[in-house]
């Protein structure tokens, strides 16, 4: 209700009380853990709110080589994943917007539907293809690529893959639809003026839809720096990524102090990474002109006066 | 400099036929309009001479290069568009430095160009201003700018006042003018108002709703000579009559049913304008006279009863019901403050027109 | 030179289709080997029911997906009221400002909610089961319904509240009687997603489910570890059917709306 002067304050009161529960259940299941959370991290034993055993103990075991490889290999498989969708998400992303016609919508929605389907699922399929034995080596062999079977399960190269392909919808998505956005007419207007199709992708498409590689770049960066199932699954399981490291710490040594300590570094790690590439997009959408042009001219006789009218 | 010959063109959109067997020379220099009305094609056709589109048969020349299949990009066509399509991303400068930057131009020459090409559009204070900052009229003279640059063979205008408002339009009408003589480039300006086409145009072409070419000519030519009913009622307005053509050793007369026996004047070499032929006469409201009294000196005349008077301000428009029905509009300029006649509602009226002012046509 | 014209067109589409086959080679090789006499041998062995018949037979799986089933509909049934109920009481007073809050557990990596969850069941020794499933989900569910239905409801014509009100309807009448049926189309799709969701929601459930409780997914994940048994295959293809056929009736209703 929007307008609220005829209401008696009894009735306002019943109004917020219902409306409560969304908001805290909200508050008291995430952001009362997460303050929770960060608590823990300082203190070593609980001992009912006793604030005097703050202590930085948790951080310094953390201060470990081995911690430190972990976060990093995680941090290189959100940004590497995140790269690496973006290099084949964008020509599919233009193919969607800017090509495909007739298909375009049954197009969209394959690309959606794997989105929605069991991440789990979706990982144990690419068993079957990248297996010794699998789809993928028998291809490869048939071609004559290859001569013996690669063995890619159970190494970095499996995980990195079916990252790519799982998250790939994450970063298409927002691409197409900041391209879907562009007026036809200008993309025109450049071939109009003499621009080869690289040309109008360099100069106009890429500009005008980077606000769409941004968002995709985040919605998969933050997700896949906490990915536990691909790597548990893929990875054999051996090797470390900051997921399997707090699902160690809680479900098998139930040390929730290491690991808060750990969550809350890690998570630290990850906002500083992603506020240093925030700040790049930021740079790169600065709009520079290509010719250089956003102040005055140093070189012809006029350049005082066009200063002057330029504000 | 180069013309554009369009030979046989054919298009076809989702099944329907907008353009066939189309053949059209647009004179290289001029100012040329491309007129019709919305659904005629005309557009399409512009577009066709861009490459935005490609025909589905037929061949376009510019010159003696033929460019039918020559991509968008290799063409010496430049396009203004109606909704402008400048770059967000990209200020004034860059909008209209695009096309020499992307043929690697030198820095310094660019910026000449640049500015020289601003001055001619009046726009050289707003050289580095975000386009997003522009009014439409400044807008769309930073598209013009932008296309002209590249000293094109050939300037497409697809209705490119259309977003402006009336006094803007007008204003920018005759800058389009003055532009396009001192650049000596062909414009081939597309649009649906009339008024803007007679303004601007060195020669014109009229299309109708089935995507044919009805005449090409001057706008004097079209206006006073129209060549078919469709030109006469869709540049400026006319009364048609229909009647069957009588041709007699010293004068011709139209026969028209109900009304009585016109005396026109027969257009030499039509095979359609034979003796017993049943033809159309347009008749401009203009070039009627009306009047309470008998007058004297006119091949022709008219009775009938005023229907309705409206009053334009320089001119004023009367509704007359002739003997059979029809009511036919005649516009009287009103030269002075004090006319002699005043003319009101169901008053009988005397039409005269000089059997040389109205144009016989076929169909 | 001329050939490189003539091809370049063809090299974009080609390309996109290699990266959909990518997407679905290996979903469509798991179908295929669930009806495979012997798929955790790579060759085809002879088409067979089987798997399928074991897969209802078995009653891990019976259980699993009972409480798949439960804590989803319980997720679906709490997300929606609450944000029902937020959406159309919470304007009255600033609790509306606070829709930020909502998209916190949706820009944090699902395994720090996981373990935040976890924690605090943890502290205040709450059992951890069905119940602590269902608390999960529904954090979940939440940032996905009330930005859908907060959208929709300030689309709505607000006039439509008005005449109502003004005929003598109290707000919890207008509340059932107009706006429930007129954002039904919202409240069906956000339910279905929310579904869909707990459904395929692993890391949570992994976290927050305990030593007892085994959701559907969490099955196929100690499943494939511990080295996939063949139903395994039977099972994820089956969930593969149902998503699917849930996401046309999602998009199909989508479609139906904008129509109107």
């Amino acid at each position: 209700m929007r307008n609220n002067s005829f209401k008696s304050s009894r009735a306002q009161e019943y109004d917020f009380a219902v409306a409560l529960p969304a908001v805290l259940w909200q508050i008291l299941f995430l952001y009362v853990p997460l303050c929770f959370i960060i608590y823990i991290s300082f203190i070593k034993a609980i001992d009912f709110f006793i604030f005097k055993n703050i202590t930085l103990a948790n951080y310094k075991a953390l201060f470990n080589p081995i911690y430190f490889s972990i976060i990093i290999r995680s941090i290189f498989l959100a940004f590497f994943n995140a790269l690496f969708c973006l290099f084949l998400g964008y020509p599919v992303a233009y193919f969607l917007a800017l090509r495909a016609k007739r298909f375009k919508n049954m197009l969209l929605f394959l690309l959606i539907l794997p989105f929605w389907t069991n991440f789990l699922v979706q990982a144990y399929a690419w068993f079957f293809i990248l297996d010794y034995h699998g789809f993928l080596n028998k291809v490869l062999l048939k071609i004559g690529i290859i001569s013996t079977p690669l063995h890619i399960l159970n190494t970095p190269w499996a995980i990195y893959i079916v990252m790519l392909f799982c998250y790939l919808p994450f970063m298409v998505l927002p691409i197409y639809s900041s391209m879907t956005k562009i007026n036809k007419y200008i993309l025109e207007a450049s071939s109009d003026l003499g621009a080869t199709n690289w040309q109008t992708l360099g100069y106009v498409t890429l500009p005008l839809s980077l606000s769409g590689i941004r968002t995709g770049f985040f919605l998969v960066l933050i997700p896949s720096f906490g990915e536990f199932v691909i790597p548990a699954l893929l990875g054999g399981g051996k090797i470390m990524y900051v997921g399997s490291m707090i699902s160690y710490f809680f479900l098998e040594t139930k040390n929730v102090f290491l690991g808060s300590a750990f969550t809350v570094l890690s998570g630290a790690c990850l906002i500083a990474i992603a506020l240093l590439i925030y700040l790049v997009f930021r740079k790169l959408s600065k709009p520079s002109g290509f010719t250089g042009a956003t102040g005055p001219s140093i070189k012809t006789n006029n350049s005082a006066k066009l200063s002057q009218g330029n504000k | 400099m180069r013309e554009i010959k369009l030979k046989n063109i054919k298009k076809i959109f989702n099944g329907e036929v907008i353009l066939d067997n189309l053949n059209l020379t647009i004179p290289s220099g001029e100012f040329f309009a491309l007129l019709g009305p919305s659904g005629s094609g005309k557009t399409t056709l512009l577009r066709l001479i861009a490459g935005f589109e490609k025909a589905d048969s037929g061949h376009i020349y510019l010159g003696d290069k033929e460019i039918t299949n020559l991509p968008i990009n290799e063409r010496r066509v430049n396009t203004v568009f109606q909704n402008y399509a400048l770059f967000p991303h990209f200020n004034v400068f860059d909008n209209v430095a695009y096309s020499l930057k992307l043929k690697k131009v030198k820095k310094d020459i660019i910026e000449q160009k640049v500015i020289n090409v601003l001055k001619k559009v009046h726009l050289e204070k707003y050289i580095y201003k975000d386009i997003n900052q522009l009014s439409g009229g400044q807008q769309q003279r930073v598209a013009l700018a932008r296309a002209v640059i590249n000293e094109p063979d050939v300037l497409l205008l697809d209705e490119p006042l259309a977003a402006l408002d009336l006094k803007l339009r007008e204003k920018m009408l005759v800058e389009l003018i003055d532009l396009q003589e001192v650049l000596k480039t062909t414009f081939v300006y597309v649009t649906h108002d009339q008024f803007e086409a007679l303004t601007v145009a060195d020669r014109m072409a009229i299309m109708n709703y089935d995507g044919e070419i009805e005449q090409v000519g001057t706008p004097k030519e079209i206006y006073e000579f129209p060549r078919s009913a469709f030109v006469a009622r869709f540049v400026g307005s006319t009364n048609i009559f229909k009647g069957i053509l009588r041709i007699e050793p010293e004068k011709s007369y139209l026969d028209i049913k109900g009304l009585g026996s016109f005396e026109v004047v027969v257009p030499k070499d039509k095979a359609w304008a034979f003796d017993g032929a049943i033809v159309l006469m347009s008749m401009r409201p203009e070039k009627i006279e009306i009047s309470k009294k008998k007058l004297e000196g006119f091949s022709n005349c008219l009775e009938g009863e005023v229907d309705s008077i409206v009053y334009h301000g320089r001119s004023t428009q009367y509704h007359v019901e002739l003997k059979n029905g029809k009511i036919i509009h005649v516009f009287e300029q009103n030269e002075e403050h004090f006319p002699q006649e005043v003319i009101d509602y169901d008053e009988k009226v005397y039409m005269y027109w000089q059997k040389e002012n109205v144009v016989l046509l076929e169909k | 030179m001329e050939l490189r014209r003539r091809i370049s067109p063809y090299i974009l589409p080609f390309f996109v289709s290699l990266v959909y086959l990518a997407l679905y080679a290996p979903i469509i090789v798991l179908i295929v080997f669930s009806f495979n006499k012997n798929p955790l041998s790579f060759k085809w062995h002879g088409f067979t029911f089987e798997w399928y018949r074991e897969l209802f037979s078995s009653v891990e799986i019976v259980q699993a997906l009972k409480n798949s089933l439960i804590v989803a509909f319980s997720s679906v049934f709490l997300s929606i009221t609450m944000a029902l109920f937020y959406v159309f009481y919470g304007t009255s007073s600033f609790l509306h400002r606070l829709m930020l809050l909502f998209y916190g557990s949706l820009i944090a990596p699902e395994i720090v909610l996981a373990v935040c969850l976890l924690s605090i069941f943890t502290f205040f020794s709450i059992p951890l089961g069905i119940t602590t499933l269902i608390v999960g989900h529904t954090l979940i569910g939440l940032a996905y319904v009330v930005p859908i239905i907060k959208t929709r409801y300030q689309e709505m014509d607000y006039r439509l509240i008005e005449a109502s009100m003004d005929l003598g309807a109290t707000e919890s009448q207008t509340f059932y009687k107009i706006v429930i049926p007129i954002l039904s189309p919202a409240i069906i799709s956000a339910a279905l997603l929310v579904l869909i969701v707990s459904l395929d929601d692993f890391l949570i459930s992994f976290f927050c489910a305990g030593a007892s409780t085994l959701t559907l997914p969490m099955y196929i994940f100690s499943e494939v570890r511990s080295g996939a048994t063949p139903v395994v295959n039977a099972l994820s293809t089956l969930l593969l059917v149902v998503s699917t056929l849930l996401i046309l009736i999602l998009t199909s209703l989508k479609l139906r709306t904008r129509i109107f």
